[in-house]
């Protein structure tokens, strides 16, 4: 790789960008205009539009069944408010037409006075108020009232305590005065660490996504690329000389913004009449989040940069960018969310970690630790992404990917369609909504009965259908074949390493992400078989699982992902094994039982297997729970709260153990 | 002999290229196929469309790798060369698109710098193609404002800017008209006086008739026929290089079919 090469690329690329009319509108004048348009123009429109509500005429009805002196008082009160015109109830005007009177904005309002006495023996007066709180007029219109009222109250219970010769002073018991310590600058700063992560994530996936997608799928779309190729120009020179252009736009693009806003930002206070000078922006914490940029920018881009190579045309590499831009939006969304901490758990997840780390240093309140940890990691993101863009660009099937490569073909005349992994994919995503809309309705009105339905329709019975429509081989493709007696046994011996090894994994994820509480108990309810009967519970948690969703996963899913290799189909099948069961605290457990399950089924070749194991996993589970503290044996090994982290070692060991007899007893 | 096999440019030994195909079968693109190219030497792969002329000169081009096989161009391996290969050689396609937003002067000089050329060395280089092609008056103007001729004159230049011993024709003249597919044959011509080795694919036989000193006839991958027009009419006294290409065809049917009743 050569570092003159690269540049003569990078410089090519930015000067071809800055002649896109496109790039150039996206990337440096939208920023630009746009900030001052939309801050300075909304702020003064939404003033301009607040004192035209101010100003409008709002109809109130009055409906006051008292008539005395002090209700009265009351009615008089609202006609003084500016622009309020107060009118009777008319005796026809049934209650529901005023409400629909109210409800189409003819009317802002309509009060009822009434009185009745306390226990006390003092009079009070009801005032019901109607109004429409979706409509900002209505809603002005009751504001208006209730200060009014407030205002009113007052004054009665001052004439009150002045007739019962009470100083109104003694309404005074506690003064309230607010100090607020934190200085402006803090201030400041918690209000944009909150909004100021998203912002900066959004802004820089969209600046840099524009570009990407032009610099690899808009050269396969231009027919530029092949002509690039044969040139002297080093697939590597190439990818990098591109990768440094989609970072330099995106850190000018952001820049831009930031700019921009800083700018509208201040006019805006300035126009408010505030002191502009008293409200310090803490700068130095924005330099260090515009360094801090750099690491995620060079990521984003290196993500794109893929998505790009591999995409055949820009629509494409458009449509490919939805989902990360839409993830990266919801992720970076947690700076909103209270009770979000940075920790060592959160500095690994991309995307979160900034998002965190950016508030934390706009409150000056950051862990020097745990930076670190963010930018180390993001770099070695980085970097791996980087080689799988130069390994795309290195593919000859990537870049000259023809348009029938990814035609879907659903049900073809040969039957092996069915086992293609896209046709997997999309069955296995119609199988994981059904069972989280239809299963989840089931399973919330009663819990067993729901359960057997869903895992006999919605688990069992497509993949029935499936193999019966495609016609094929039952007996084959689900591997119901016959194995000898030691695999069941071996099966047997595994469940008791495999759980320990699953529990010390859940507990120790548990330390990084806290399972609430609630969570817990319901889980423990759900497996008791005290709650349903010992029975019950072994069908429903034991038997149906073992049958049904060994059959989907190891008799079906697995086969269409065989062709990418032993441990690979082991792997993919596990994660969807994983994923089946929409939980978080589960996934990991869940594909790692997935897995061992799978490698079972593969060395045995039998389906039997996996679905005894299964079954003998799920009813130890319900045991341990409903009796883990009766039984002594049991008590020792499960019992407490906590199993102590050495018992994954012998587990190992014993796993390992079992691994090695199955590939012996199979002949591997 | 020395002397004959530095005159040698290109070496293609069997060169293979196995494409998978949706349904799992192998695709033998390209199938054994071994030729050579001299210097000043116009040699034109002529096939119908799908015989694997595309992908030969991908593999060649170092765009593609081949699946077996070896081939070499002005002594550099394919496979363990390829910057020394790509140095070495112009390529030019119907498929080998130009930044529109550059003009042609920094199309070329682009070009000219990835192939590590000194900075003055691309200027007169410009200068003497512009001379040659004559193309001083749209330099600086921006491609996407180019006629159809004159992008294609921008397309040979930025293809031949580092005056490379090989040049490979993919195709160039399919889609053009009479005027602008006249430009590039008389750069052909201009090349071999050059001393340059020329290889050209085609499908159009009137086109192979015209320019090649030899033609290598390929269908389905493989070579049926490798000689000149002169020598093919000898061997099978036909006339129309028509005929002669479908004569060979069948004679290559004829083959197969035998070979399976064996």
């Amino acid at each position: 790789m050569k570092l003159n090469k690269i540049l003569t690329v990078y410089k090519k690329e930015l000067l071809d960008l800055l002649r896109d009319r496109r790039t150039v509108i996206t990337s440096f004048v939208i920023p630009v205009i746009l900030y001052p348009l939309i801050m300075i123009g909304f702020s003064s429109m939404m003033a301009r539009q607040e004192m035209k509500l101010d100003q409008q005429e709002m109809v109130i009805y009055i409906q006051d069944n008292i008539e005395d002196i002090d209700s009265n008082m009351i009615r008089s009160g609202f006609e003084e408010i500016e622009n309020f015109q107060v009118m009777q109830r008319m005796e026809t005007f049934s209650d529901s037409s005023m409400i629909d009177l109210i409800e189409e904005n003819s009317i802002q309002a309509m009060i009822v006075i009434s009185d009745s006495l306390t226990i006390g023996g003092y009079r009070v007066f009801n005032a019901d108020i109607y109004y429409n709180r979706s409509n900002e007029k209505s809603t002005l219109a009751f504001e208006k009232i209730r200060n009014e009222l407030q205002d009113r109250e007052i004054t009665m219970i001052g004439d009150r305590l002045r007739s019962l010769n009470i100083n109104e002073e003694i309404l005074n018991a506690v003064e309230i005065k607010e100090e607020n310590v934190a200085p402006p600058e803090k201030m400041v700063g918690f209000a944009l660490g909150k909004f100021l992560p998203y912002l900066l994530i959004i802004l820089t996936i969209s600046g840099a996504s524009v570009i990407a997608s032009d610099l690899v799928a808009g050269e396969k779309e231009r027919g530029t690329l092949e002509t690039i190729l044969v040139s002297a120009a080093g697939r590597n020179e190439l990818v990098m000389g591109k990768y440094l252009t989609i970072i330099t736009i995106s850190i000018i693009t952001v820049l831009l913004n930031l700019f921009s806003m800083y700018i509208s930002f201040k006019h805006i206070l300035s126009q408010a009449g505030q002191a502009v000078q008293n409200v310090q922006l803490p700068l130095g914490n924005f330099a260090l989040i515009l360094v801090l940029m750099l690491p995620l920018i060079t990521f984003f881009s290196a993500i794109l940069l893929s998505i790009s190579t591999y995409s055949r045309n820009i629509k494409e590499a458009q449509s490919y960018q939805m989902p990360l831009i839409f993830g990266g939006m919801m992720l970076s969304m947690v700076s909103f969310l209270p009770g979000f901490e940075l920790n060592l758990g959160f500095a690994f997840i991309p995307i979160v970690n900034f998002s965190l780390l950016i508030r934390d240093i706009m409150l000056s309140n950051f862990d020097m630790n745990l930076l670190l940890v963010v930018v180390g990691w993001t770099l070695i993101l980085d970097v791996i992404v980087v080689l799988l863009s130069i390994k795309l660009f290195n593919s000859e099937k990537v870049l000259f990917r023809t348009s029938d490569d990814d035609s879907l073909k659903f049900w073809g005349k040969s039957k092996t369609n069915i086992f293609s992994s896209q046709f997997m994919m999309l069955f296995y995503i119609a199988l994981l909504l059904g069972l989280y809309y239809i299963g989840g309705g089931w399973q919330s009105k009663e819990i067993m009965s729901g359960l057997v339905k869903t895992q006999l329709i919605l688990i069992l019975l497509p993949v029935l259908v499936v193999l019966r429509i495609s016609k094929t081989d039952i007996k084959r493709t689900l591997r119901l074949n016959s194995t000898k007696p030691v695999n069941f046994m071996l099966a047997f011996l595994a469940i008791i390493p495999a759980l320990i090894i699953v529990a010390v994994i859940s507990q120790a994820i548990n330390l990084i992400f806290p399972v609430s509480e609630s969570y817990i108990e319901g889980m423990k309810n759900f497996l008791d078989a005290q709650q349903h009967g010992f029975w019950l519970s072994i069908f429903v948690i034991g038997i149906l699982p073992g049958i049904c969703e060994e059959t989907l996963f190891r008799g079906f899913v697995i086969n269409a992902f065989s062709k990418q290799g032993f441990w690979k189909a082991i792997i993919i099948s596990g994660i969807l094994f994983g994923v089946f069961h929409l939980d978080p605290f589960r996934l990991l457990p869940a594909s790692l039982l997935g897995m061992w399950l799978g490698y079972m089924l593969l060395r045995t070749n039998s389906i039997y297997i996996p679905m005894f194991a299964h079954f003998v996993n799920n009813s130890f589970t319900v045991i341990v729970t409903s009796y883990g503290d009766k039984i002594p044996i049991l008590k020792t090994m499960f019992g407490g709260d906590t199993i102590p982290y050495w018992y994954i070692v012998p587990s190992i060991l014993i796993m390992g153990l079992i691994y090695g007899a199955f590939e012996k007893i199979n002949n591997y | 002999m020395t002397e004959l096999r530095e005159s040698i440019m290109i070496i293609a030994e069997n060169l293979t290229k196995v494409f998978q195909q949706k349904n799992g079968q192998d695709l033998f693109a390209v199938n054994d196929l071994s030729f050579t190219a001299n210097k000043s030497e116009i040699v034109v792969l002529l096939g119908v469309n799908g015989a694997g002329k595309t992908t030969t000169m991908r593999m060649l081009s170092t765009v593609l790798q081949p699946t077996y096989g070896k081939a070499s161009i002005e002594g550099f391996d394919l496979a363990s060369e390829p910057q020394k290969v790509r140095a070495n050689l112009g390529f030019l396609s119907g498929d080998t698109g130009l930044y529109g937003r550059l003009t042609a002067r920094e199309t070329i000089t682009y070009f000219g710098k990835l192939y590590d050329m000194p900075d003055d060395l691309i200027v007169e280089r410009i200068n003497s193609l512009s001379d040659l092609l004559d193309m001083h008056q749209f330099l600086d103007k921006k491609i996407d404002f180019l006629s159809t001729g004159m992008k294609q004159k921008v397309s040979i230049a930025r293809s031949i800017v580092h005056d490379p011993p090989v040049m490979i024709f993919d195709e160039p003249t399919s889609g053009l008209d009479i005027l602008t597919a006249k430009n590039i044959v008389d750069f052909i011509h201009k090349c071999k006086a050059d001393g340059k080795c020329v290889l050209f694919s085609t499908h159009i036989m009137r086109e192979a008739e015209r320019i090649a000193d030899r033609i290598i006839m390929i269908h389905e991958g493989a070579v049926l026929a490798d000689g000149s027009w002169q020598q093919f009419r000898d061997l099978t006294s036909l006339h129309d290089l028509d005929d002669i290409f479908i004569y060979f065809v069948n004679k290559a049917k004829e083959e197969e079919v035998v070979d399976e009743a064996e």
